[in-house]
């Protein structure tokens, strides 16, 4: 493990069978959806149509263990399942305290530091200060370069967007974006899709919280900004509410056994959603989110019966 | 800066519980044996309490100085930094507090043993006795693993209340209260939110 976090005195002050089937060739289905019955769906980033598979992966909470050889080595092995099972894109954030140089960690272990999808953020108040922690970023995921900067929460949003779209004009990244949670300042992002060059855009949705349904995704498909979704169990608020209640009879014609690939299949199904993040620290729990972003998904009918569903029981 | 104000409590809570006592079961491997020097410190205070030799107030604020920059050096900043962004601005606070029980209980010898009978005094005793004796099986009790106990003059919690218990106890300045109930509130809230 990198050192990162030692400190000096001087200073004191993360379906077996299903894993040989993961790829990225299938089956075309209908509207921009590609698979195959056991292949990860993808889904097209508008602006260059290179494919994301609909599952990512985040890391917010769950990979920051410090340096704890137990913890790391634990983000390892949900790493490589979620790679086995055709995963690619991994987020984090420099707020997400050790989870950069834990993501860093599984990368090198596994040898998948060239073929990630490293997703980051810069967040920072200080424009000046965000090249400098861009590279220390990397530094920690041990990666040439990333593939998508996205500010993070809006924070300084203008000079940082300026910084990324430098820095994708020099070929230091190749996508833009910017990012929001929780609901927040989504009129202030909805500007900013309207009047900026972005490639991403990231903000939360799931089956209780759609408010982005009337405005952002449109908008998003409109603009040809691919979208990727946090939250969808609301940080496992969701799946806590949901557990002890009966899963639909009818949720195994949409391939669901959990109430996690409900709510996984419900998110990644909406037409503007490229892909969601759902953050695990067990591997059983990556192994069931993948199977999430599986065919068959759920047409719009169905969807509308998943809410209406949900919201009946909670 | 407004941007902070759409963050909620949790986003900075950015750690899980394992995680968080998993700290302490790592830090204490680290430091074994230094927790018997520190059973010795704990007999020494409570012997000080017990017996009022004239020169407690000195020698439980030397106690209390040297394991807030211990919990500040070897804990928030060496450990709990490592998951926790703000942690050095908890390592400084320590210090800060080090620093002023080193001015009014060192130097200025401005602690003072309150009589028996007086009620602050009875619940400082009470406060006492649960970080001293009780706070390292906490973690017992809580059906994690042994390992994972927090000491006074070694976990920040712990040192923490024992130092309210000891300033409910002697007549001392009120600014001595400031930092330690600070951090009753802020971990307090972290382990809500966590």
């Amino acid at each position: 493990m990198v050192n990162q976090y030692d400190r000096s005195r001087r200073r004191f002050l993360q379906i077996l069978a299903l894993a040989t089937g993961a790829g990225f060739g299938g089956l075309v289905s209908s509207g921009s959806t590609r698979a195959s019955s056991a292949t990860l769906l993808t889904k097209p980033i508008p602006s260059s149509n290179e494919r994301l598979p609909v599952i990512g992966l985040g890391s917010s909470l769950t990979f920051n263990v410090g340096n704890d050889p137990l913890g790391l080595d634990n983000v390892a092995e949900v790493m490589r399942n979620f790679f086995n099972l055709g995963g690619k894109l991994i987020d984090s954030s420099p707020m997400y305290g050790s989870s950069q140089p834990a993501i860093g960690y599984g990368l090198t272990k596994l040898g998948k530091t060239k073929s990630v999808f490293a997703a980051d953020k810069v967040w920072t108040w200080n424009h000046s200060a965000g090249s400098e922690q861009m590279e220390q970023s990397r530094q920690y995921w041990q990666v040439d370069a990333f593939d998508l900067m996205q500010v993070h929460n809006l924070v300084a949003w203008q000079d940082h967007l300026k910084t990324l779209a430098s820095m994708k004009q020099q070929g230091k990244l190749r996508y833009v974006g910017i990012t929001t949670s929780h609901g927040r300042n989504h009129e202030q992002l909805e500007q900013i899709m309207k009047t900026q060059s972005l490639d991403f855009v990231q903000f939360s949705y799931n089956i209780l919280d759609r408010e982005v349904e009337e405005r952002l995704l449109p908008l998003a498909a409109k603009q040809g900004i691919a979208v990727i979704i946090n939250r969808p169990f609301q940080r496992g608020e969701l799946i806590d509410a949901l557990k002890d209640k009966p899963l639909p009879e009818w949720a195994k014609t949409i391939g669901c056994k959990s109430w996690p690939q409900f709510l996984l299949k419900f998110v990644v199904s909406h037409p503007a959603v490229t892909c969601t993040i759902p953050a695990t620290t067990q591997v059983a729990h990556i192994k069931e989110n993948m199977v999430a972003g599986m065919s068959p998904l759920p047409d719009a009918a169905t969807r509308a019966r998943m809410i209406s569903y949900v919201e009946k029981i909670l | 800066m407004g941007e902070w104000t759409s963050y909620r409590l949790s986003d900075f809570i950015l750690f899980s519980e394992t995680v968080y006592y998993r700290q302490f079961e790592l830090y204490n491997q680290t430091i074994w044996p230094l927790h018997g020097v520190v059973m010795l410190l704990m007999l020494l205070i409570i012997y000080t309490i017990w017996k009022r030799p004239i020169w407690s107030g000195r020698v439980i604020s030397g106690i209390l100085v040297v394991s807030w920059i211990w919990v500040a050096w070897a804990f928030l900043y060496q450990r709990f930094y490592q998951i926790h962004v703000v942690a050095d601005l908890y390592a400084l606070g320590f210090v800060l507090q080090a620093g002023l029980l080193t001015k009014y209980g060192v130097i200025k010898n401005r602690l003072t043993l309150h009589t028996t009978r007086q009620p602050w005094a009875s619940i400082g005793k009470g406060v006492l006795f649960f970080a001293l004796l009780f706070y390292p099986f906490i973690a017992l009790i809580a059906d994690r693993s042994w390992m994972q106990f927090e000491m006074f003059a070694l976990a920040p919690d712990p040192t923490v209340l024992t130092t309210l218990a000891i300033l409910l106890m002697y007549k001392t300045p009120k600014v001595l209260y400031i930092i330690p109930v600070i951090w009753v509130i802020i971990s307090g809230v972290t382990l809500f939110v966590m």
